[in-house]
């Protein structure tokens, strides 16, 4: 098989300095011989991809995943080491990047076309089914000042797929435009993959990442730190950022009225623990306090993925716990078997108040992260007794 | 070098399509558009006509006013690719640091863009010294040298200062005062006797490295093709300065279209970083 992209020993160094873009202070440095600080962005990474392969690329913010990208692309230049391409190269890596402003969208297309070098006649024929794509008929004479950011990705992702590159590098676009176009953009992805070309994407969405990749890159601090199957891959990006990697910024708000003070994992002894025991169940001790009298007030929790989305929640209510009221201090203890849930980071919210929600009372968001390491044969959210007869 | 030259060929439609672009933009959103290419000269020959008259300013040679026009048309094609390649690299970041291309288009396309806006006005320029009288075309192939001329040396300063700029933001401060240097040290609104006689060589020959300046030798030939003037003027000692010593000019605006094009291309490097 050959290889679409080679990625041979690349080094990226930046150098930092304050006031960049001045002659003053390049003479200054020069002068003094000030040594320039340098960041390593890229640190020796080779890989390749094969023809016909879509490699993932994974990695927490500043891992270096868009500094690849742009070497490969041909933007950046490496410090040292080399990257071979084979065919046309199509970077998606912001889309609608290259449009300018005062030009209509129509004039922004054809501009497209022959910076990626397609013949204008070329781009003439594909011309219609680009409008088509991106649905901006109606938008197509007008200056693209004037569109929308979610219009401008429309219209850009439809240029830089039409333009029918061998290689395709996609960086986190899959975040923006409405579920119709991220559905669009995934099945124009899959039509790629089943012709044969190559695509290199960077994405910080697990599970589309794990869908769309055959094999997956893992970078971290500029070190390539693994290269493999997807699953094992995101699970290991997964176990390196226990709390890192889950999104969602602690928040605790409320009335007031009463409070949980605490909030402990423990073990099966009522010890704390920093991490899940191995029998995969969550232990949890709520210690709340209430100046006053509550009657029949509500405890919740819910567990939410690394992308925000709740897995699970429930409370005292559903649960059927009776609890008449709360007065002075005290203790729950909150029990949950995970052990079918898929490996990886989820975070903890919990809940008191009101039996008809109408008074929250205190809100811990995402309150306790818990990394789950078990469970990464199967694919989804958790395991469903299913059995082959 | 001829790799690249390659290269450019087969890019051509993209550099076309750049130069449409630099000239659309120009006139967007203003009313009377393209005609402003024919306007602004027609207005600006008016001007001086209408300002040298009441000042009575003049060196005294005769067609004093077409002599001009014909150099402050030409500078105004050097001072836009001057002023326009600033931006050529600057101004097209986004383009730079996403997509992959030569970025010699760049450059190049600000300098074709304002060569076509040369061309226009170079047509009312053509028409004002017919119908003024002053039209002399008995050597009317020296055009074709001074628009190469003008051309290569457009490519290399161009190349230079879109190249600096992105490292050195001083480089507009520099060429904003550097263009005001460069346009009095050109014989624009004196002329080269003049010059000659104000820089009082020791040997009169030696006065043809004034030619150094590529400005010089490029306004000689235009006012050669247009106007019939010599090439090289009449020195004091009463003798015609060897022709010969247009050659420097163009060989200075070869010298800098390559010194500008190593340097794009060695700047290229680092403009993702730096941008």
């Amino acid at each position: 098989m050959k290889a679409a992209i080679e990625v041979h020993n690349v080094t990226k160094q930046f150098r930092l300095s304050a006031g960049a873009g001045s002659l003053k202070t390049a003479v200054i440095d020069w002068a003094r011989r000030r040594p320039s600080r340098q960041f390593t962005a890229l640190n020796d990474v080779s890989f390749s991809v094969a023809e016909g392969e879509t490699l993932g690329l994974i990695g927490a913010n500043g891992a270096g995943k868009s500094t690849l990208l742009s070497i490969i692309a041909g933007t950046l230049y490496p410090t040292s080491g080399h990257v071979r391409t084979r065919g046309v190269v199509a970077s998606l890596l912001e889309l609608g990047a290259g449009f300018h402003p005062d030009l209509t969208g129509r004039e922004n297309v054809l501009l497209y076309g022959a910076i990626m070098g397609i013949p204008r006649e070329t781009m003439r024929q594909r011309f219609d089914a680009i409008v088509d794509f991106s649905g901006l008929e109606e938008f197509i004479d007008q200056p693209v000042r004037f569109y929308s950011s979610g219009m401008y990705v429309r219209l850009g992702f439809a240029v830089a797929v039409q333009v029918d590159p061998d290689v395709l590098l996609v960086d986190e676009v899959l975040a923006v435009g409405d579920n119709d176009f991220q559905k669009k953009c995934l099945d124009k992805m899959d039509e790629f993959h089943r012709s044969g070309k190559s695509m290199l994407i960077i994405s910080h969405d697990m599970h589309t990442i794990r869908s769309v990749s055959d094999r997956i890159a893992y970078l971290d601090h500029g070190e390539l730190k693994g290269i493999g199957a997807p699953n094992a891959m995101t699970a290991r990006y997964g176990a390196d950022s226990i709390s890192g990697g889950v999104t969602g910024a602690k928040r605790e708000w409320g009335t007031g009225g009463a409070k949980m003070t605490a909030v402990t994992l423990v073990d099966g002894e009522g010890k704390p623990c920093g991490t899940v025991p191995p029998d995969q169940r969550l232990r949890l001790r709520i210690d709340w306090e209430a100046a006053s009298r509550i009657d029949r007030p509500t405890f919740g929790f819910s567990l939410t993925d690394e992308t925000g989305n709740t897995v699970y929640g429930s409370n005292t209510e559903i649960d059927g716990y009776d609890l008449p009221f709360i007065k002075g201090q005290g203790q729950l203890a909150l029990e949950v078997d995970v052990a079918t849930l898929h490996a990886g980071n989820y975070m903890l919210s919990f809940s008191l108040h009101s039996r008809n929600h109408a008074v929250n009372y205190h809100r811990l968001e995402n309150h306790l992260p818990i990394s789950l390491v078990e469970n990464m044969g199967f694919d989804g959210v958790c395991r469903l007794p299913s059995r082959w007869v | 070098m001829i790799a690249m030259f390659t290269e450019l060929l087969t890019r051509r439609e993209l550099i076309w399509i750049l130069v449409q672009r630099n000239l659309k933009i120009r006139y967007k959103n203003s009313a009377l558009g393209f005609f402003w290419s024919l306007l602004t000269p027609m207005l600006m020959i008016l001007m001086y006509a209408i300002f040298a008259s009441i000042l009575k300013f003049n060196t005294g040679r005769p067609e004093y006013l077409q002599f001009l026009v014909t150099g402050i048309v030409a500078w105004q094609f050097t001072a836009g690719f001057l002023n326009d390649s600033l931006n050529a690299i600057v101004g097209n970041t986004n383009l730079v640091k996403k997509v992959f291309f030569p970025r010699v288009i760049l450059p190049l396309s600000t300098v074709l863009a304002n060569g076509v806006n040369f061309l226009l006005t170079f047509i009312v320029l053509l028409l004002y010294l017919i119908l003024s009288g002053a039209a002399d075309f008995s050597a009317c192939y020296w055009i074709v040298p001074a628009f190469a001329m003008h051309l290569v040396l457009g490519i290399g300063v161009s190349c230079l200062c879109a190249t600096a700029n992105v490292f050195f933001r001083d480089t507009q401060h520099i060429v904003g005062v550097g263009s005001l240097a460069w346009f009095f040290l050109s014989p624009i609104f004196y002329d080269l006797e003049m010059q000659l006689g104000a820089l009082k060589f020791a040997s009169p020959q030696l006065g043809g490295i004034v030619y150094l300046n590529p400005m010089t030798g490029i306004l000689a030939t235009y006012r050669a093709a247009l106007m019939g003037h010599p090439l090289t003027p009449e020195i004091i000692s009463g003798g015609v300065l060897s022709p010969l010593w247009l050659l420097l000019s163009g060989a200075v605006c070869l010298a800098i279209m390559f010194i500008g094009l190593a340097a794009l291309r060695t700047g290229d490097k680092y403009f993702g970083d730096v941008l």
